[in-house]
């Protein structure tokens, strides 16, 4: 169970590509997670980064990555809330790619697989923020059926796809759902418990 | 024995010849892409991507080395040229070594002297002779015609109409062309062309929609029939980039 993002990064490097992950975390472990998979695990793979963002608008994401000084020339974010809440045209970014809404699951796969195009000489780490903000706009049988088809369409293109959970909004099913379609679960510990 | 049979019998049909889309996501859907020689309708309402796939269509053929040809009917081609999406694959010197070929159909009618309203059965002669003739001094390979229902308005008839995509169609076919003829229908219409002669003609028909769901609108595309080759029936969702024309699968979240 690691505490660290350090320990997150050395956990994840074990696996080999084509993993599919359930990363559960509490929020206060958030963005340790967050910089675990990213400045760590990522750079030290020398691999990409494709951020799916559902729970807050990648603009905050990008504030935060500034501050802890992580290098994003290799991080993209597919963006599924800023258009919903009508901030997405104000700050441009060149690394953000936008999805009208949380509910158009398969321009989230259509938004990545473009991103894999672009970057089809490197290998890919695919970090879905989260299960439970998808969960808040669509019903667990289409949100099942998202993460089969992504999931199983991503193991082929060996990548890496690190789902990302709340242990305190996580309902049974949701978890049963991580279970069914991830192949190592991995529960980040408060660091400071 | 009659399942092994039809078995083999779709093992054969699959083997004819191929003309790859070049749009990975519809060639799987077609088992390797469409059948050569077809002439395929792409139907749609507006806005559905019906001209950029089919342009993609023929720029990835120009980019395989088969010239192919675009016959603008309703918009001129530099105009459509500026508002087509900035592919990475694309290369203007493909247009000028001739092996992407632009034509305004208005300029088609001129030279050939077409300038009733409506067309007799001699002039849907003579504009299919042209567009063979073009076929063969081009050498091409691959063809659009943007839009047959912009052609179609000028024949009125239904005798003419069949009769024109009757030989347009075989007329392509006989020269191993591969046709892609586009028409336009409205949202809502309950078959695959304005006239219904074109539906019942063409080799394939491969219609293209706006899927509303819960206020979303989604681009969608669906082979409904394709002759020579066993597909896919079932509903994508599409992304027009400039990586192409992406593919997934509709989502039916056991609604069906």
């Amino acid at each position: 169970m690691p505490k660290s993002p350090a320990q997150l990064a050395e956990e994840l490097s074990e696996l080999p590509p084509s993993s599919a992950i359930s990363l559960r975390i509490m929020g206060e472990s958030y963005f340790d997670a967050i910089r675990g998979v990213v400045d760590i695990f990522a750079p030290k793979k020398d691999i990409d980064t494709i951020y799916i963002t559902s729970a807050i608008p990648s603009q905050s994401i990008i504030d935060v990555l500034k501050i802890l000084e992580i290098d994003m020339k290799h991080i993209y974010f597919v963006d599924c809330v800023s258009h919903s809440m009508m901030t997405s045209g104000t700050r441009k970014h060149e690394n953000v790619f936008y999805v009208e809404s949380p509910t158009m699951l398969e321009n989230i796969m259509l938004k990545v697989e473009y991103l894999m195009r672009k970057t089809s000489d490197r290998t890919t780490v695919v970090l879905l923020d989260s299960i439970n903000a998808l969960g808040i706009h669509n019903d667990n049988k289409i949100l099942s059926e998202f993460l089969h088809i992504f999931i199983n369409n991503l193991r082929a293109k060996d990548a890496y796809v690190i789902i990302l959970s709340m242990d305190e909004f996580s309902t049974e099913e949701v978890l049963n759902m991580m279970n069914l379609v991830c192949d190592t679960s991995i529960q980040m510990e408060d660091s400071e418990t | 024995m009659s399942s092994d049979t039809s078995i083999n019998q779709s093992d054969a049909r699959d083997e004819r010849d191929r003309c790859s889309t070049g749009i990975d996501g519809l060639d799987n859907i077609l088992n390797g892409g469409l059948p050569r020689g077809n002439t395929v309708l792409f139907t749609g309402s507006c806005g559905t991507g019906k001209t950029t796939l089919s342009l993609e269509f023929l720029v990835h053929g120009a980019l395989a080395g088969e010239n192919s040809l675009f016959i603008s009917v309703t918009e001129a081609t530099d105009k459509l040229l500026t508002n087509v999406i900035p592919y990475d694959f694309f290369d203007e010197s493909m247009i000028k070594k001739g092996k992407l070929i632009l034509v305004d159909m208005p300029i088609v009618y001129e030279r050939l002297g077409l300038t009733d309203i409506e067309f007799s059965l001699e002039d849907v002669d003579t504009l299919v002779k042209a567009i063979g003739n073009l076929v063969d001094e081009l050498s091409i390979k691959r063809l659009v015609i943007d839009s047959i229902t912009s052609v179609c308005y000028r024949l009125k008839t239904e005798e003419k109409i069949r009769e024109f995509i009757l030989r347009i169609g075989k007329a392509l076919s006989d020269r191993g062309c591969t046709s892609i003829l586009i028409s336009e229908i409205s949202p809502n219409a309950e078959r695959y062309s304005l006239y219904g002669v074109e539906e019942a003609i063409a080799d394939g028909i491969v219609l293209m929609g706006n899927l509303e769901r819960r206020g979303d609108l989604l681009r969608t595309l669906q082979v409904v029939k394709m002759r020579g080759t066993s597909h896919s029936r079932a509903k994508y969702v599409l992304d027009l980039t400039p990586a192409g024309v992406l593919l997934v699968p509709l989502l039916k979240g056991g609604g069906g």
